[in-house]
C-alpha cells in the first residue's frame, strides 16, 4: 500500500504514507496529497519540473517538500501525477548544522478545472509523524483544506 | 474536559479558570444543549490551551459553530493585551480573511425562475471556480503591491465595484498598515494570477432568496424589502497568497516561541510577542492578505453584476445589485474593548468567527441546501464574546467520510428536487460539501440569538449554488 486516508479530522484531511525507502515514502506522500488536489488519474505526466528542498530534519524535509509542491500548483499552474524523488541526503552545513536535502523530478500537465479536486491550503504539524518501521518508513500527514 | 463545562445562562457555558493547569482565564462556549453535545472534547481542550498563553484576556470564546481546528477551534475568539500579549499566525487560520459578502438585488425569485439555469451557467462562466481555474487578471508586481496596500481602493479605481460597496465592508475593504515588504516572494508569485477567483473547498457563490425577515427596520436599512427578494452570497478568501503568508509566519513564529521562551501547551499555537519583529511583521503581512481578499470578493462582485446584466438585459444599477455587507471570518484586529470596566486595547483573533458590533450586520453562511442569515450585532456581544458571533454551520463529518457517504451526482439531483440549481467543475466537490456533512445551521443561529450576542434579522435560502 502506498498510502491511506484516515477519518480523524472533521474539517481537514489526514493520511498515512508508506515506503521501503525515504525516497519512496516522499513520493507516495506526494501521491496522496495530489489525489486530494486533483484527479490524479486524469493528469498526464507530460511536463517536467525539477525540485530541490532542504530542511533541518527528515520530518521538516517531508513537510517542506509537500509545501513546495502546493506552491508550484499556483506558481507554475500545473497539476502533478508522478513524483520521482531522486535523492534524500543528510549533509553537514560547514561542518556545524545538519541539513537534509531532497532532489526530485515531478511530472504533470497544465491545470484545468475539470481535472481539479480541492484546494490544499497547507501541510500542518497536527499529528505529524515520520518513523522507521520494520518494512521501511511510515509518515502521518495532515492537510488544511 | 467537556464534563467540566458549567451552564451559566441560556445558551452560555463556562469552563472556569483552573479547569487545567496554567489556565490564566476562563473559557466560554455559546450553544444549546444539542450543540454542546456535538462539540468535540478536543475542541474544548483547545480553548483551554489558548487560555494559558501570555497576555490572554478572558474569556477565550467558543461559538455555536465551534469545531476542532488547527491550534484554536474554528468558531472561536482569543483576545490578547496589546502590550503584554502575543499575536499568533496559528490562531488566525491558514485562509486569512476567508470571509463573506452579501449582495442584494431588486429582483424577485419569480422573476429569475425561468432564467435560473442560464443565470447559474453564466455566473459559472464569468467567475473562475475550482482548483485549476485560471484567473482572468494577472497583476504586475506593482499592481499586486497596490492591492495588498490599498485593498479595494485599487479595485474601485480599476472599475471593480464602487465607493458605496466600500462603505458597506468591514474596514471599508482596506486595513491600514499593510506592508508588502513583509510578504515573501513565493506568496506574491502565488497571488499574482488568482485575484478574482473563488477557489474550492467550502468556498461558494450562491444565488438566494429572502425567506424570512425577523427585523423589518434593520432589513430596510440594508435595502432588503421583502421575502422572495433575490440575494447573492460570496464566500472565499485570500487564496494562495494568504495560505503562503500563514505558512511562512507559522514557521517564523515557531522559532519565535523558542527565542522568547514562550511556554506552549500545543506547538500548533505558534505565536510571538506583539511588540517583537516576528509579531509586528506578521500583523503587517496578514493585513496584505486581508486586503487582497477584500479585493478578491469585490472583483467577483463586478463579474456577478455583468452576469446578471447579460441574462436579464438590464443594467446592474437598474437591478440594484449592491453590497449589503462584507466581513472577515478569519482575522486579527487591534480593537478597544471594555474588560472589567476598564478600556483596553486588544489583539482580537477571530478564527471562523464574525465581527458583530452593535447594530452592524453579521453574515452567516449555511450549506448548499440550507439557509444563510444576516444577524444584527448587539451590545451584549461586546461584553460576552469581544463583539463576535458564529460564522457558519460547522462541519460534523470529514471530507473523506462525506465522499464515501455521498455521491456528487445524487447530491446535485437532490438539490434540484429542492429547487436548487447546483454547478461545480466536477461532482466530487458537491459530495464533499453535501449539506449532510454539516451541523444544522438553524441550531447554530438559535444559540447565538438565544444568548443575545447577535439577533436574527433576515434568513435566506439558496436557489442556485456554484461550488469550487
Amino acid at each position: 500500500m502506498k498510502y491511506k486516508f484516515i477519518d480523524d479530522l472533521t474539517s481537514d484531511v489526514m493520511f498515512e504514507a508508506y515506503g521501503k525507502t525515504l525516497e519512496e515514502l516522499f513520493s507516495n506522500a506526494a501521491d496522496a496529497m495530489f489525489s486530494v488536489i486533483c484527479q490524479k488519474g486524469k493528469v498526464q505526466a507530460k511536463d517536467i519540473k525539477e525540485v530541490a528542498v532542504e530542511a533541518e530534519s527528515e520530518g521538516k524535509l517531508l513537510i517542506g517538500w509537500l509545501q513546495e509542491l502546493i506552491g508550484m500548483v499556483d506558481v507554475d499552474e500545473m497539476f502533478f501525477s508522478r513524483f520521482d524523488v531522486l535523492s534524500i541526503r543528510k549533509v553537514a552545513d560547514h561542518g556545524k548544522r545538519t541539513l537534509w536535502t531532497l532532489k526530485a523530478r515531478v511530472f504533470g500537465e497544465p491545470i484545468s478545472p475539470e481535472k481539479g479536486g480541492t484546494v490544499v491550503k497547507a501541510v500542518t504539524n497536527y499529528g505529524f509523524k515520520l518513523e522507521k518501521t520494520p518494512k521501511g518508513f511510515k509518515a502521518r500527514v495532515s492537510l488544511d483544506i | 474536559m467537556k464534563e467540566k463545562l458549567r451552564q451559566v445562562g441560556d445558551f452560555v457555558w463556562e469552563l472556569p479558570k483552573g479547569s487545567r493547569e496554567r489556565m490564566e482565564v476562563s473559557a466560554r462556549i455559546i450553544g444549546s444543549n444539542a450543540i454542546i453535545d456535538q462539540v468535540e472534547d478536543d475542541a474544548v481542550q483547545q480553548l483551554t490551551n489558548v487560555a494559558t498563553l501570555p497576555g490572554v484576556v478572558g474569556p477565550v470564546c467558543g461559538l455555536s459553530d465551534m469545531h476542532w481546528g488547527y491550534g484554536l477551534p474554528m468558531g472561536a475568539v482569543g483576545a490578547f493585551d496589546a502590550e503584554e500579549g502575543i499575536i499568533s499566525a496559528g490562531l488566525c487560520g491558514f485562509d486569512i480573511n476567508c470571509g463573506i459578502n452579501s449582495i442584494r438585488t431588486n429582483l424577485s425569485a419569480e422573476e429569475i425562475e425561468s432564467n435560473k439555469k442560464e443565470l447559474i451557467q453564466t455566473l459559472f462562466n464569468k467567475v473562475p471556480v475550482g482548483v485549476g481555474s485560471k484567473g482572468k487578471l494577472v497583476l504586475t508586481d506593482e499592481q499586486l503591491d497596490d492591492v495588498m496596500r490599498r485593498g479595494i481602493n485599487w479595485a474601485i479605481e480599476n472599475g471593480y465595484g464602487t465607493k458605496e460597496d466600500a462603505a458597506r465592508m468591514e474596514e471599508h475593504g482596506c486595513m491600514e498598515g499593510a506592508d508588502p515588504s513583509k510578504v515573501s516572494d513565493l506568496a506574491k508569485k502565488r497571488g499574482r494570477s488568482q485575484l478574482g477567483t473563488l477557489g474550492a473547498g467550502n468556498h461558494f457563490l450562491e444565488v438566494q432568496k429572502v425567506s424570512d425577515i425577523y427585523d423589518k427596520g434593520f432589513a430596510d436599512r440594508l435595502g432588503i424589502k421583502d421575502t422572495n427578494q433575490v440575494m447573492i452570497m460570496i464566500h472565499c478568501g485570500s487564496r494562495g497568497l494568504g495560505h503562503q503568508i500563514a505558512t511562512d509566519y507559522l514557521k517564523i513564529q515557531e522559532q519565535a516561541v523558542k527565542k522568547y521562551g514562550i511556554w506552549l501547551p500545543d506547538p500548533q499555537l505558534a505565536c510571538a510577542p506583539v511588540g517583537s519583529s516576528e509579531g509586528k511583521d506578521f500583523f503587517s503581512a496578514m493585513k496584505c492578505a486581508v486586503n487582497y481578499s477584500f479585493t478578491n470578493r469585490l472583483v467577483m462582485t463586478q463579474w456577478i453584476r455583468e452576469a446578471f446584466e447579460q441574462v436579464f438585459k438590464k443594467s446592474w444599477e437598474d437591478m440594484d445589485i449592491n453590497t449589503v455587507y462584507g466581513l472577515c471570518h478569519n482575522v486579527i484586529k487591534l480593537e478597544e474593548h471594555t474588560v472589567n470596566g476598564e478600556k483596553r486595547k486588544l489583539y482580537v483573533h477571530r478564527k471562523g468567527a464574525t465581527r458583530a458590533f452593535p447594530d452592524d450586520p453579521a453574515i452567516i453562511a449555511g450549506t448548499m441546501g440550507t439557509s444563510s442569515y444576516i444577524l444584527k450585532g448587539t451590545e451584549k456581544s461586546m461584553g460576552m464574546t469581544f463583539g463576535s458571533t458564529c460564522h457558519g454551520a460547522g462541519r460534523r463529518m470529514s471530507r473523506h467520510a462525506a465522499i464515501k457517504k455521498f455521491w456528487g451526482g445524487k447530491v446535485k439531483e437532490e438539490l434540484a428536487n429542492m429547487g436548487i440549481e447546483a454547478q461545480s467543475p466536477h461532482p466530487k466537490s458537491l459530495a464533499e460539501e453535501a449539506p449532510g456533512a454539516y451541523k444544522n445551521v438553524d441550531d447554530v443561529i438559535e444559540s447565538v440569538h438565544g444568548a443575545g450576542i447577535s439577533l436574527k434579522a433576515v434568513r435566506m435560502v439558496p436557489v442556485g449554488v456554484i461550488k469550487g
